[in-house]
């Protein structure tokens, strides 16, 4: 990519108000920089740092009504969209929980309120060996992510309903195509269970035994093979689908005030419950990658997940997730407060 | 010999403001000045980024200008911010050089 494009694109990155403002001899004094030998990425990467303060701080931007709603919109989506795009994938990677003692897997019945008092009943003879603080606390980490995961979700759903709200009671011209995309999830969700139904409708139906062999027959095994590919396809690509659409469709609908300081108040909820869902998270890995020292010293019980060897690259990219929600939730939170304070 | 543990010595607000209390300059000769006299590199985006907040708090002013270069002048305000700002750090250099005198250093 030629010098010219590269920094013409990291510019592009500003918000509008700024490139209005401040584009054209920015733009100058790159091409001169570039032109002296200074290295483009390099300028085009201190024009992207520079983009994301213009976007979190918004210092410098023009008081007027349209563009702070315009900025608390976009905070909003960009507070809410990390987490939509990256806790379900958070919460398939863990995979599902299993014991283990020096004897053999151990079977769980499920949780106490008392860590001491879990409930295990052991499949093979003999007591069951405690379990180990650290397996304690990754087990219960676990408890608390799923709680988190399930509380965002309730507010997000409370957040979407005030969105297709404000979108119904919106002058905006483009009201049918905003209310189109906020109600993907909805249309996504539809085609999900009309293929599960569909899937239901080929799965073999009669089971036949002879001699202690049983045999399933019956539906229709190739329809049923390519559905098994198309449906967790579709439900993936539905739900990133969906979180797109409605992150668009914040930014683009002109809400009341009062929507709007519901939606900023649902993006600080998030990128709260996002940060406990983080420190879950850490404490979850960190948990189990503890727990080995403690059981070398004795028999103990131990706790495993499926995917724990995912831990690090998905706690990575949780880290800049949650960093992105926090930062866009302060950036709805003091362009609400400019409008509140200024301009109502 | 010359350490960098310590890191920057100025901050890029009274970098700019110093620039600009030499008379109006457009961008890419603030970078220039700024360069010359303390050896700091400011990329575009740190410059504009400081006269952006330095325009929000009336401490600097953009001049009409034809050209899309746009000089920018240093106001009243930033003129005193600016001086408060260098006495405070002239303050802390003079005890310095003091205790530096009086540890042989």
């Amino acid at each position: 990519m030629s010098a010219d494009k590269t920094i013409d694109l990291a510019l592009r990155s500003y918000p509008g108000w700024w490139r209005e403002r401040y584009a054209d001899e920015v733009s100058l004094v790159s091409h001169d920089l570039a032109a002296e030998g200074h290295s483009t990425p390099r300028i085009a990467l201190n024009l992207l740092g520079g983009s994301i303060q213009a976007r979190a701080i918004g210092r410098g931007m023009p008081k007027s009504y349209r563009l702070c709603s315009l900025r608390t919109r976009t905070s909003i989506a960009a507070a809410t969209l990390p987490w939509l795009i990256v806790v379900p994938f958070v919460m398939a990677t863990m995979g599902s929980v299993s014991f283990h003692a020096a004897a053999g897997p151990v079977g769980w019945t499920g949780f106490s309120a008392y860590p001491s008092h879990l409930q295990f009943n052991n499949i093979n003879p003999g007591p069951v060996p405690p379990l180990t603080t650290a397996g304690h606390l990754a087990l219960y980490s676990a408890l608390a992510i799923t709680v988190l995961f399930f509380v965002t979700f309730v507010v997000l759903i409370s957040g979407w309903s005030g969105l297709s709200r404000g979108i119904r009671q919106s002058n905006s011209p483009h009201k049918r195509r905003l209310r189109l995309l906020a109600w993907t999830p909805v249309f996504a969700l539809l085609v999900d269970v009309a293929l599960v139904i569909a899937q239901g409708g080929v799965r073999p139906t009669t089971l036949t035994g002879h001699a202690g062999h049983f045999v399933l027959s019956g539906g229709n095994p190739t329809v049923l093979h390519v559905l098994n590919i198309v449906v967790p396809s579709v439900a993936i690509s539905g739900w990133l689908a969906s979180a797109v659409c409605v992150a668009a469709a914040a930014r683009r609908a002109d809400i009341a005030p009062a929507d709007l300081r519901f939606g900023k108040s649902v993006a600080v909820t998030v990128a709260a419950l996002f940060t406990l869902l983080g420190a879950a998270y850490a404490t979850w890995g960190i948990g189990l990658l503890m727990q080995s020292r403690q059981a070398a010293t004795g028999d103990y019980t131990t706790v495993g997940y499926a995917h724990t060897g995912l831990w690090i690259p998905v706690m990575s990219v949780l880290v800049i997730a949650v960093a992105v929600s926090v930062v866009s939730a302060c950036a709805a939170r003091g362009s609400w407060k400019t409008i509140s304070s200024t301009l109502l | 010999m010359k350490s960098k543990r310590l890191g920057k010595t100025q901050d890029p607000t009274t970098l700019v403001l110093t620039s600009l209390s030499g008379g109006p300059k457009h961008g890419y000769a603030v970078i220039k000045d700024i360069e010359a006299m303390s050896g700091v590199s400011f990329g575009p985006g740190t410059l504009y980024g400081v006269l952006a907040r330095l325009e929000d708090e009336g401490l600097v002013e953009s001049l009409a200008s034809d050209e899309n270069r746009r000089p920018y002048r240093i106001t009243g305000n930033g003129a005193a911010a600016l001086r408060e700002r260098l006495e405070a750090n002239v303050k802390v250099a003079t005890i310095g050089f003091k205790r530096l005198g009086a540890l042989g250093a």
